[in-house]
């Protein structure tokens, strides 16, 4: 195969025919998606990086501002309040999608559905008999003094055990290649718009590379969504009435509910279009109220019932738990799931697997240390520097530490903050994310990355075969959450290993017609 | 079936679209007018009266003026306020108006409210407003040609007509209803101006010919069957979309018995009996009309008790 760019080339003469580069590609340690470590391009990479290497700096360029501006103008945007105007800002989006050979996706799927099963068993457990509890295999008050522990939601009937219909993921890919689950997200994650106008922009950017690519579609997505949620409701209810609720348009994630509802074809609700009486839910519609029986909510469980919950939200409505519990609605995903996503129960993750399925994970966990437990605890304050430090209730990339990145005031500072209150901390190795090409400024260069597929749960499991590849945009930052400068590109799950067979080096004629 | 948050979302989106097209057109007219060596002083009044600011123009220059009313973000009746809230009122409902139509009104949006808008419409200000309207125009057609005729539909163009009867009515008020401070319009080049800012002069000229008379501009304007603008047809398209959506909705009529009723009215008055009494009482009474159908409305399909509607 032709070595056309040398990953760790440092001089002009051997960079090359992409038009990256006054410097080139230089991936660091981490793993690199499209690179080697000897510089080789891996195969799956290699009409995706035949075609970079064709197109100039300038239509790259162009190619890029076509993308920008088709997500303006669909309205992927979230809103910037300032003091003059608002401005419409999009989510920084990047044109080159990031591959996945079709051997590692069954691995990293059959992985996936191992685990939801797990978790939705583990759900229905504690919420039960508490059987996992009473074995020992995880920590009772981990699990019963968890703020996300609903026992309202105790002895409730699940439609087929399915507590999380929609789960989100966060892998990565460690140095040595392999694939680990850092985060299960099973509360209302969110991303998979992006997943969806990801590949609808990576089809008109890259047409040809596409086709031959072989890629997996994932445009049915909501449709199985749509099964999935009619799954859940109760078998005598006919046609059953699916409805998005959503906290409003202001919500950052506003598009994305709008987004689904219109491609589902079901009405988006917000809370004040919700009555219940005498434990039905209703809508207000033009010709008078509507019963509904499946509320596939983005609205946080604080906030999804005020009698219940939160007394102070108006995004829900009142008595609507109460419905659920009588059976005459289902909320998707249930109320409490977030007790099996919190950062210290992940830790048991694996355990909790073998303990239902009699399995080993097939995706493994990162290292994990609980400073709710005093010999991890020292082990973690002696070594701050070489830490990832997370608060156990926050999310978003807030609330956490890199040590090796923060100065000593800082790691000090949140040395106090662990030793006041240790059960509220994990601490994980700093983990190299694996890097994508990514165009910056006009250049091609790694950026860190992680991978966030979805998985659905109702009646079957079913995982989408793409997922939305994040992106940390500032060099060398391995934070890739869109609240801290993150970005997001297209992911490409191969059908087959294709690109192998094309004989030439570059692939960009393709073997498929 | 539809949400009624969606409902009402829909009908303040054609509000709003076409009260957009309306000031943009005004101030359009308003500008061109007093290019001309003519006096253009009345046309400039017309404007602002129609837009409620009473005055000639003599504080501020017109072009400031129409400045103002496009682009004055304070200003809750600017056009690009107006745009503001359609595309809020489009984001409500986003799941209920096709691709096709939102980007047309997002894009829209986008220009005007861009950092460079100011500039764009200094530099050529006819051009900005012959750009929006025609934008506008986009909209409306894409709604047209991809949304299903069905509710949703019908309760944006509902609002369209309904903000558009009440525009014209309010129009001609100033034009034509005596006021003891400033007698009738009769100056040619104002008539012409009422005309351009009904957007009514083309269509006009083929049922008149240029002889351009008050008597004749609110015949048209008032009672033409045909011309999308008179206040007759914007009555009846409202009749037209509230028994529809009566039908569907077996209730009561209330709004469709009030739109029924004004239908009626102006179906058998004509211009003879308007020159007796004066436009003035007529072009009132489809204002306050409106209003009552529009009050209608929302007891009907928006804010009803629920009481009345709970399952029994």
């Amino acid at each position: 195969m032709e070595k056309s760019v040398a990953a760790k080339t440092q001089t002009l003469d051997d960079a090359p025919t992409l038009p990256m580069t006054e410097a080139a590609y230089l991936p660091g340690i981490a793993y690199d998606e499209m690179f080697t470590p000897d510089g080789e391009v891996r195969k799956h990479y290699d009409p995706l990086h035949g075609r970079m290497s064709t197109l100039g700096a300038e239509e790259l360029a162009g190619r890029q501002r076509t993308l920008e501006r088709s997500f303006l103008l669909q309205g992927i945007t979230f809103t910037v309040y300032g003091a003059e105007n608002t401005t419409e800002r999009i989510i920084p989006t990047d044109l080159f999608p990031r591959i996945i050979p079709a051997a590692e996706w069954s691995k990293i799927e059959a992985g996936l559905t191992q685990r939801l099963q797990a978790l939705n068993l583990f759900l229905a457990d504690i919420y039960g008999d508490q059987q996992i509890l009473m074995d020992g295999v995880v920590p009772r008050e981990l699990v019963l003094g968890a703020p996300s522990y609903r026992r309202e939601m105790q002895h409730l009937y699940v439609p087929h055990k399915a507590y999380a219909n929609v789960c989100g993921s966060d892998l990565i890919r460690q140095q040595n290649g392999e694939f680990a689950v850092l985060e299960d997200n099973l509360r209302v994650p969110s991303g998979v718009s992006y997943m969806l106008a990801n590949r609808d922009a990576a089809k008109r950017t890259f047409p040809g590379t596409y086709r031959a690519a072989g890629v997996r579609p994932v445009e049915r997505y909501p449709d199985l969504l749509l099964s999935t949620l009619k799954s859940m409701a109760a078998d005598w209810r006919g046609d059953p009435q699916v409805v998005v609720l959503t906290p409003g348009v202001y919500n950052s994630a506003y598009y994305e509910h709008a987004y689904l509802a219109r491609l589902m074809g079901v009405p988006l609700v917000e809370g004040r279009d919700l009555v219940v009486h005498e434990n039905m839910v209703y809508m207000r519609t033009t010709t008078g109220l509507r019963r509904i029986d499946v509320i596939y909510r983005r609205v946080d469980d604080d906030f999804i019932d005020p009698l219940t919950f939160r007394r102070d939200s108006s995004l829900g409505a009142a008595g609507l738990f109460n419905a659920y519990r009588a059976g005459n609605v289902v909320i998707c995903n249930a109320p409490g799931t977030g007790v099996a996503d919190d950062k210290a129960v992940y830790a048991y993750v694996p355990d909790i697997i073998r303990y239902y399925l009699g399995q080993e994970a097939i995706l493994p966990n990162i290292e994990t240390f609980l400073c709710r437990e005093p010999r991890q605890l020292q082990h973690v304050l002696g070594n701050l520097d070489k830490y990832v430090v997370k608060a156990v209730g926050a999310s978003g990339g807030y609330g956490m530490l890199v040590g090796p990145h923060a100065s000593q005031k800082e790691r000090d500072d949140f040395a106090e903050a662990i030793k006041a209150d240790p059960e509220n901390y994990i601490a994980q190795p700093t983990i190299q994310l694996s890097t994508a090409p990514c165009l910056v400024d006009g250049r091609i260069e790694p950026r860190h990355v992680d991978l966030r597929p979805f998985i659905l749960s109702g009646e079957k499991t079913i995982v989408t075969p793409g997922a939305l590849t994040r992106v940390a945009l500032k060099r060398g930052s391995l934070v890739v959450n869109s609240s801290q400068g993150g970005g997001s590109k297209d992911t490409w799950v191969l059908a087959e290993e294709n690109g192998l067979h094309n004989g030439n080096g570059h692939g960009n004629g393709s073997a498929r017609p | 079936m539809m949400l009624a948050r969606v409902a009402d979302s829909l009908y303040w989106l054609g509000r709003y679209i076409e009260r957009a097209e309306h000031l943009s057109r005004l101030s359009s007219v308003m500008l061109n007018a007093t290019l001309d060596q003519t006096d253009g002083t009345q046309a400039v009044w017309i404007a602002m009266a129609a837009v409620g600011e009473p005055g000639d123009g003599a504080g501020v220059g017109s072009f400031e003026a129409a400045e103002a009313l496009v682009l004055d973000r304070q200003d809750p009746n600017s056009v690009v306020s107006s745009l503001a809230r359609a595309r809020e009122n489009a984001r409500q409902v986003r799941d209920q108006i096709t691709t096709e139509t939102w980007e047309r009104l997002n894009l829209l949006y986008l220009k005007v409210t861009d950092a460079r808008a100011g500039k764009e419409f200094s530099d050529g200000s006819a051009n900005f407003l012959h750009d929006v309207i025609a934008d506008l125009h986009l909209f409306k057609g894409a709604a047209d040609t991809t949304m299903s005729h069905g509710e949703s539909w019908r309760f944006m163009m509902l609002g369209i007509y309904m903000e558009r009867a009440q525009l014209v009515s309010r129009l001609l008020e100033v034009c034509f209803a005596e006021s003891p401070a400033r007698g009738q319009v009769d100056d040619h080049v104002a008539l012409v101006s009422v005309l351009r800012m009904a957007c009514a002069l083309e269509p006009y000229l083929r049922v008149y010919t240029a002889e351009i008379e008050p008597r004749h501009i609110l015949e048209f304007l008032v009672f033409d069957e045909d011309f999308p603008r008179s206040i007759r047809f914007a009555t009846a398209q409202i009749e037209q979309h509230l028994s529809a959506m009566a039908r569907s909705a077996s209730e009561r009529a209330g709004p469709e018995r009030l739109a029924g009723r004004l239908k009626a009215r102006l179906q058998f008055a004509d211009v003879d009996e308007l020159e007796a009494v004066g436009a003035g009482p007529l072009l009132t009474t489809v204002v306050n009309e409106c209003a009552r159908i529009h009050e209608a409305i929302y007891e009907t399909f928006v804010a009803y008790p629920l009481e009345t509607r709970l399952p029994a």
